[in-house]
């Protein structure tokens, strides 16, 4: 009756899982400076001097400055209405460069 | 009335709650409070440009988020790298090779630019994580017998 993991139907596994369906401000703080640090290691690589083609794309992405909220903690999702769902629902997202979306959506 | 002001200025840097904002603030008051009496500033000694600014040649690398879960691909180029646990630091030299590899796990790195003095070995970071005796040894009984 209570408790992180809740009985459902049987053809659902049996449990539930409940994820709310945007990040709360304390989440959305910490994406941020997620996003921050991945901005230091690609400017602190291109600082070194060092040139790649790992570095020029890396430096096609938008730092965290530039990326409109929806960016940050939406993504861009086929099956969902208005294509875009949120960015906690992808698996190992904290881990994980997901920056830039389908044209358009 | 100079006097009434350089207190006023005292008084204030002492009354200021200390924050890491106040800190430069409170002690650029401080310094400036007693040379505030006398007419001529002292000209500060001028810093050597070039010890400031060795030439960076290391990657600094730390591992700070794990990669379990992501793949082989993934724990392949951190092994690739000498990484083996979360908070080992490893360096570098600055190569495009190494480059390529931070950029594959940029989201679980912290990278810093050091010049070739910085460098230090696993038995160096060792050393450096060890706790000092708080005594030191200088003799023995063995030592006096042995007429070492």
């Amino acid at each position: 009756m209570f408790g992180a993991f809740r009985p459902t139907n049987v053809n659902l596994s049996g449990l539930l899982w409940k994820t709310p369906w945007k990040l709360s401000v304390t989440r959305k703080a910490n994406a941020r400076s997620r996003l921050k640090k991945v901005d230091a290691v690609i400017e602190a690589v291109r600082a070194s001097g060092v040139e790649c083609s790992a570095l020029e794309r890396a430096l096609e992405l938008p730092k965290e400055h530039e990326m409109p909220a929806r960016d940050k903690y939406t993504i861009f999702s086929p099956h969902a209405k208005g294509y875009r769902k949120g960015i906690h629902k992808v698996p190992k997202w904290t881990r994980l460069t997901l920056r830039t979306n389908p044209k358009g959506f | 009335m100079a006097s009434m002001m350089s207190c006023r200025t005292h008084i204030r840097a002492y009354m200021l709650p200390i924050t890491r904002y106040n800190v430069s603030r409170m002690l650029s008051t401080s310094i400036e409070t007693p040379g505030a009496s006398t007419s001529q500033t002292a000209a500060t000694p001028p810093t050597p440009m070039t010890d400031s600014n060795p030439p960076n040649t290391h990657y600094k690398i730390t591992l700070r988020r794990s990669a379990i879960s992501l793949g082989d691909k993934i724990k392949g180029t951190l092994i690739s790298l000498g990484i083996h646990r979360r908070f080992q630091t490893v360096y570098h030299r600055h190569t495009p090779e190494t480059a390529g590899k931070i950029l594959r796990v940029k989201e679980l790195v912290e990278v810093e630019n050091v010049p070739d003095h910085l460098v230090k070995t696993k038995q160096q970071q060792r050393q450096e994580r060890k706790a000092t005796r708080g005594y030191k040894v200088v003799g023995s009984k063995r030592d006096t017998f042995m007429h070492v």
